[in-house]
This record gives C-alpha cells, structure tokens and sequence, in this order.
C-alpha cells in the first residue's frame, strides 16, 4: 500500500462550463442530461459552415475583485480556484512555499490577442496574452509563493497539471498545488477548427456519429495536497490521486496514432504507476471528442486494454455537455471524475437516438457508454483520459483507496549528457565553444536564430517534415536532435519510452497565434488556414521533436516566463527522479521576429541598440534560440558509455506575486529559489563557485540579481565570478536560460576553457575573467515577469 | 491540358504556403502517399480552400485521383470552371 507520505489526495473541487458557474450546478445539470451547446453569438460566423459552441453562461467570472484587466481565460481560472479554495476551507496562501500552482492551458489570452488586433493596440492586453499568465495570475489571487507554471499540452493538458500536481507532492516539494486547466472560446481556436473540418455541424456526439467535436470553454480547479498535510488540517478528503501516464506519440502533428499504441501506454502506465489492474478501474472519463479519429482510436484503446480482464467497466465522455474545453478539458473533466467516485453516479454520453444505440451496442461490446441518462453504481476507482493536439497522451486515477505507488529515488544522480545550441550567433554546440574560447562573438545583425537546410541535412531532417514547422518549431527541433545527436543517444523501439521531453518556453506559439489572429481578422473566420493552425499550440514544437526524433516518453510545454527554459530542467530531474524516464531533454526556446519585437517593445522593453549587462538602461536586446540539454540518470547514463559534462545536482524555484509583466519587489523569491536549490543539492553557500546570472541590461532586472546575491553570498560576492551568457546574445528569455545551464555544463567539463565574467562589489560590476578548471558548483540563476524564479546547480 | 497559369499558381501555393522547396516539385510529382512530396489531409485541406477561392470550383469530398499531382488538379479546376 502507498505510504502516507506517497498518499497525494483531492481536498477540493472548482468548475464553470456551459452547464453550469460551479461544480454543484455543472453536476446537476450532467444529472439531468442538460447540454450546454448553442449557437454562439459571441464569434463572426459568416460562412462558417458550424456555428455550435458550449460558451460559458452569464458573467459569475468576471466579478471578481482583483481580476480587473485579466484576460477571460484568466478570469475563468481565477473563478473556478476561488471555488476550489472555499470548498477546501482555504485562504489567502500568504506567500506561502509549501502551495504550488499548475495549470493547463492550449489557447490561453487568445480574447486578448483578438481585441489588439481587431480593436485597439493596448499595451496592456500584451502581458495578458501568452498563457504564462494564467498561472502566474491565479498565483497571485492565492498568493502562492511555489512552483508556478503553465502545462501548455493543448487538450491534454489539465489532466497533466494534476498528475505534474501530485508529483510535485510526491517530491517533497510542495503540501499544496492549486491545480488545474482554463481556456476562453475565442476567435482563433473556432476559425482554426472550422479551417480544419473538425466541427460538427450539429452538437458533437462522442463515441456515436463522430462527425468532428463543439467548442467548449471554462475552468477546473482541483486542490491537490499531500495526504499528511490535509489529515493535520482536518481536511475534507474526496478521494485519493493515484498514478498516471504521459506519453507521446511520435506520429503526427494534429491527428492521433490510428493503431493507439502511445494511448494505450499513457492508460497502462496509469494503471500500474498506481500500483492497481484493469479490474479496479470503474469509470473512465474519455477524451470522447466527437471526431472519427479520437473516437475510433479511443474505442480501440479501451477494448485492448480492459476486454477480457474487466467486463465491468463503464465510459462516458462529458464533452456532449461541456463541448471540448481544450486545455481546460482535463481538469473539468477530472472534476465530473471525482464527483462521480463520490456521489456513485455516472455521468451520461448525451445524444443517442435508438438507432445510434444500435450502432453503440456493436462498438462497446460489454463497455456500458452511460448512453443519455446518468447511472447510479458503486464506484471505488476512476480513470480520466486527455489525448492532445500534438500527439500528446494523458492519463490519471483517482480513487477511494490508497493504491499502492511507490515512494520516489531521491538518490539517483542525474547527469548532462548532450547538448543542442541554436544562437543568433550559430548553431551547434561546437560553434558555441568556438565563439567563447576562440573566435569571439561577431555582433549578430538583428538577434534572430536561423536554421535551414545545412542544420535539416546534418540532422537527416527531411522535407516531407521540415516543411511543417513554424520558426518556433524549427529552432526546438533543431537544438533538440542537436542534443541527442551530442548525447549520442540514438532513439529506437528499445528505448523510445524511455526518454521524454520537457519544452521551457516564455512566449511560446505566441507568434503563430498572433499571425492566425491577424489573417482572421482579415479574411473572416471562414478563411483560417489548416496548416497555421497547428502551429498556434503550444506544444507543437515538443510534438514536432518527438515526431523527428521518435521520442514517445513524456511530453510537456511548460510556460511560465523566462525562467521557463531553467525550469525544465528542474522539472525533467523530478521525472527522472520519479522513475517515470530514464533519460529526458529539458529545453529553453523562444523566438524573436516581428511580431515578438512588436509586443516587446509595446511593453517599452526592446532596445533598439545592444544593450549589456549591468548597463543600467531600461530596456534589453531581445533575442532568441534554442537549447536542448540531454540529462539522464547516471546508471542509465554509464550504462550505455555516454559521456558525461556535468551533473544536475539540484534546482530550486520560488515565486512571489508582483502585477503581471514586472518583476519589481519579488527578489525575496530568488532567495528563496537559490536556497531550495542548495538544499536540493545538498551544499551550503561556501561550495559555489561560480554563478551564471540572467543580467540582459535591464536595470530593475539585474538589480534583482545583484541585490539577492548580496544577501546569499555576503562577502564572498566580490570574488564570485557571474557571468551572463546575455552578454553577447541578447534577452533569448527561455533560450538563454537554458543557455546558462548549457553554459555552466561546458565550463564544468573544461570544453569551455574560460568565460568573461563580472564581479559585483557595492552594486558595481566590474567585467572580467574566470578559468573553468577552478569551478565544481555552478549555480544558474533565470527570472520570469510575473515574479517566478528558477536556480540550478551544476556540478563537476 | 489546363492551362500553366492554373498549375503555376497551384505550384506557388504549394511552395509558399505548404513549405515544399521549388526545385522538389514538378507539375507531375506526387502529391499524396508514398514516393510522394508527403503533402497530408491537412495540406490537402488548404489546396481546397485555394482553389475555392481563386476559381470557385468546390473539390471538397472530391476523389483522390484528381489530387494525383498539379497537372490532375489543374485538369479538375479547367473542366469544372
């Protein structure tokens, strides 16, 4: 049985969907079969040949003190985790560490985006844009001072909010997460489905004529909390969380693996992550969609796994009432999961007339669909299933019992064991070698990343895929086979699952979203385009590199900030310590363009000329890139003879609430990451010998880090070496993060033989030079807007 | 035979808009499946959405035989016109 402190538990429940502005009427409402869907009047329909939505009744959202200039995904968000908070006897966090928040999201501030560019280019809808927002704003409601981000996995990714949710408890590292996913119905999202046929053209009826999905918008909010924390508390408990599966397909852009094998592995790795059989599983909460692809692969799924070993087992798929609400979906869905355990009743698949119930009998064999009306039936344990755009599968399970989940190995040293860089100043680990110890950086033209056929032909990249990719994708790609080619890692049917994916990205698909938005705005929503599309997500960049590359371990975006491209690497050592992958690539990569300056320099930030570090200007030099880092466990890593740059020995993050977009007065959670990231490595202060700083120029943000190392290092500051690999390349935010990382792991391993540097006594820094071969701890330090902060060691 | 304007503009449209490197495609390369250029459903999705457009001639649910190549669409869009 899982040991109390493994025992990871659901303490409280927020919703708001179209059936309902919480989770007593949405349930009440799935109790009397009530659907949701519509016809939308709040988007252009003009020749759309669908006009069915399942929008969000009413205005419960958008009174809340606090939200005034939020973005209506935020809003929503903020909605369902006050009514989670309340539910859960919880107030303000205060600042608290020990509460994380995590939450979902696939088009995130895209209303924003749409009101800048069809009615007016407000600075302040800017910062509300990327779905970096979200989580960093519903922090800020609660004021929780943990980890904070954004799981960017489209329609997977509330479900992957909460399984990351209870990990991060498992971990240690949190008592509480706030957890969760909200999307907005907008514009983008419903040209974009309309451009790819995916509509149904009458309410969407999963698992029966599956003829294409309805939009849906809202919010989930769960709080997940560590079994001791909630019992200490007196908490009221709901059920347990018990394990779950991510995984990634390998196989196409927007459609799902026909044969399900990825699905089917996210479903089996659920199951025995948590330590149950096929038998134990009750109900499923499907993905259920609605098209013929999700739904055909999703029947195979589940008569592969559980014919002939549970014929007990009952579906449904909630989308026929809620419509599919993206990256909200999982988490809304997880909600209706956990009230079904509860109260033992089955929420219904709406929309069969006697003929299709026919037609049902033949497909589900002995799975009862909960065709139109609920049922009642005892229940002790629960699946709920997300599979995404991108090709990214996730699956978890809540129960009434323990489970039995197995404590996670803190012990295992984790390793850096390849590298993929793409600068504006050349790609490829070597070129950046050589621009640091010998050839100098030449002052790149306009800071902007550029990779092409010589990087496509290297990396046996063909056409027929490259083709695909947005500039965001192509950089990821790149710098992510990069690193496996460095790491000589070669990926095939052997070990394919065993090494996943984790995207650190501070914009993100912002761009693509930003340029689908304007071609709408244009030629109407009729006349989106089926190839953009796709790149408006996320995590495209992360499917697109498991489709190259044939990773189909776990894959999740992270967005929160700069400090994102730092934080995956963070978040890839907790899936290796967890024992869900042996090997990962954690990355940082953002892009800058036209529309990227635009937005940048709308919030007064862009220089127009290079600006250094520690300048004092209030502006930086935005730039972009890529870097991908190879890190593995060591025994997996000697394993199989990989060289060896350095070790991940620990990370820390923190975050403390300042308005979203600034970053003045929230230093005190770089403390506090740089402290939980020594403690993580089990060093003091005395054992740093370097630090890679994330100084761009910007006086508020390298005073922050100037400030904090005073306090950490004391004394010992004037002779630390800090040093910034934004002098010569520019803010790349989630790029250069990881960067920092990359930079500290070539330093370690002598490729880089010396590194400029700065020293800061008295607020002054002062250029100089530091030797690699005195270094055995470097610490890596990145900051995001909104007030989140992530630092590493690495170490020899 | 259409006429070469009509493949011409198909040819741009491909390499502009779906990323196929020029030197790569003929009027009579193949389009869709193996020993193809590797266009999908989702590419195909845009070349009706072109055609509509600039020709008004719907090839929504159209057989797979007039997606061939550039040389069977042009044939498609000259006869229905």
């Amino acid at each position: 049985m899982t040991n109390d402190k493994t025992r990871c538990v659901i303490t409280g429940l927020g919703m708001i969907s179209a059936i309902g502005n919480n989770v007593q009427e949405c349930w009440n409402n799935a109790m009397n079969s009530v659907s949701g869907i519509d016809h939308t009047k709040t988007v252009d329909t003009e020749n759309c040949y669908s006009d069915f939505a399942a929008e969000v009744k009413g205005d419960a959202w958008d009174n809340i003190p606090g939200t005034d200039g939020m973005d209506r995904a935020s809003k929503l968000c903020i909605k369902a985790v006050a009514e989670a908070m309340k539910d859960s006897s919880l107030s303000d966090f205060a600042g608290d560490e020990r509460v994380s928040v995590i939450m979902g999201s696939c088009v995130g501030g895209v209303a924003s985006a749409e009101i800048y560019y069809t009615k007016e280019k407000d600075s302040a809808l800017i910062p509300q844009m990327p779905i970096s927002a979200i989580a960093s704003q519903a922090a800020g409601y609660c004021h929780a001072g943990g980890t904070v981000t954004n799981v960017a996995n489209a329609c997977a990714a509330g479900t992957i909010s909460i399984s990351y949710a209870a990990d991060l408890i498992r971990m240690g590292k949190a008592d509480i997460v706030v957890a969760g996913g909200a999307d907005s119905f907008a514009s983008v999202p419903f040209a974009g489905f309309t451009s790819l046929h995916a509509l149904d053209d009458h309410p969407c009826s999963p698992f029966n004529h599956l003829s294409g999905i309805t939009l849906g918008e809202g919010a989930g909010a769960l709080i997940v909390e560590s079994y001791e924390h909630a019992v200490k508390r007196g908490a009221k408990i709901y059920c347990e969380v018990l394990g779950s599966g991510i995984t990634s397909d390998a196989h196409h852009i927007t459609a799902p693996r026909p044969d399900g094998e990825c699905q089917m592995n996210a479903i089996r790795r659920a199951i025995s992550d948590s330590g149950i059989t096929e038998a134990d599983i009750d109900y499923v909460n499907a993905h259920g969609t609605g098209t013929a692809k999700n739904d055909e692969a999703e029947f195979l799924s589940l008569h592969t796994i559980f014919d002939g070993k549970n014929d007990d087992l009952s579906v449904s798929s909630t989308k026929a009432m809620t419509g599919h609400c993206l990256g909200a979906a999982g988490a809304v869905e997880a909600v209706f999961a956990v009230k079904a355990l509860t109260e033992n009743i089955l929420p219904p698949t709406l929309g069969f007339s006697e003929e299709d119930l026919v037609v049902l009998a033949e497909r589900a064999g002995k799975i009862d669909f909960v065709p139109n009306k609920p049922r009642k039936k005892e229940i002790d344990t629960v699946m709920s299933n997300s599979f995404a755009f991108g090709g990214n599968n996730a699956s978890i399970v809540f129960s009434k019992n323990p489970g039995d989940i197995a404590a996670p190995d803190k012990k295992e040293k984790i390793c850096i064991t390849g590298l993929g860089i793409v600068t504006p100043a050349g790609n490829g680990k070597d070129k950046y070698i050589a621009n640091c110890n010998d050839d100098g950086f030449e002052e790149p033209g306009d800071m902007r990343s550029a990779v092409g056929k010589t990087e496509y032909d290297e990396l046996g990249l063909k056409m027929a895929f490259y083709r695909k990719l947005d500039n965001f994708s192509q950089l990821q790609a790149v710098s992510g086979m990069y690193a496996l080619k460095d790491g000589n890692y070669c990926v095939n049917d052997d070990n394919s699952s065993d090494i996943g994916i984790i995207v650190g990205t501070s914009e993100g698909a912002l761009s693509p979203v930003c340029d689908f938005e304007m071609l709408i705005a244009e030629k109407g929503n009729a006349n989106g385009s089926a190839f953009k599309f796709p790149n408006t997500v996320y995590n495209a960049a992360g499917g697109y590199l498991s489709i190259c590359s044939g990773i189909k371990g776990y894959n999740v975006t992270a967005t929160n900030g700069a400090h994102s491209g730092l934080f995956s690497v963070g978040y890839a050592m907790d899936v290796i310590r967890l024992g869900r992958e042996k090997a990962m690539l954690a990355t940082g990569t953002d892009e800058n363009n036209d529309i990227m300056h635009e937005l940048y320099s709308g919030l007064g930030l862009a220089a127009d000329k290079p600006e250094a570090p520690y300048s004092g200007s209030d502006k930086f030099t935005l730039s972009d890139g890529s870097t991908s880092l190879l890190l593995e466990d060591e025994t997996y890593a000697k394993s199989r003879g990989a060289k060896i740059y350095a070790y991940a020995a620990g990370f820390g993050t923190a975050h403390k609430n300042v308005k979203t977009g600034s970053l003045s007065g929230s230093g005190e959670a770089l403390d506090s990451a740089i402290n939980n990231a020594l403690c993580d490595a089990g060093i003091g202060t005395d054992k740093i010998d370097a630090v890679i700083g994330f100084a761009d120029g910007h006086k508020v943000i390298d005073s922050i880090e100037t400030d904090s190392l005073a306090r950490i290092f004391g004394d010992k500051l004037k002779k630390l070496p800090v040093i910034s690999v934004k002098q010569h390349l520019g803010e790349g935010r989630a790029a250069s993060a990881a960067l920092g990382a990359a930079h500290a792991a070539l330093m370690i391993s002598g490729d880089i033989a010396e590194s400029s540097c700065f020293f800061i006594d008295g607020g002054k820094a002062v250029a100089g030079k530091t030797k690699s071969a005195e270094l055995n701890n470097i610490l890596v330090l990145s900051f995001a807007a909104g007030g989140s902060y992530s630092a590493a060691v690495i170490a020899r | 035979m259409a006429d070469t304007e009509i493949k011409a503009k198909i040819k741009n449209l491909i390499c502009s808009t779906l990323g196929v490197e020029a030197d790569a495609l003929e009027y009579d390369t193949a389009l869709f499946g193996d020993d193809s250029i590797g266009l999908d459903s989702v590419d195909s999705l845009e070349i009706i959405a072109f055609v509509d457009e600039e020709y008004g001639v719907d090839m929504t649910g159209v057989g797979k035989e007039h997606f061939l190549n550039i040389d069977s669409i042009a044939d498609y869009i000259e006869s229905h016109k």
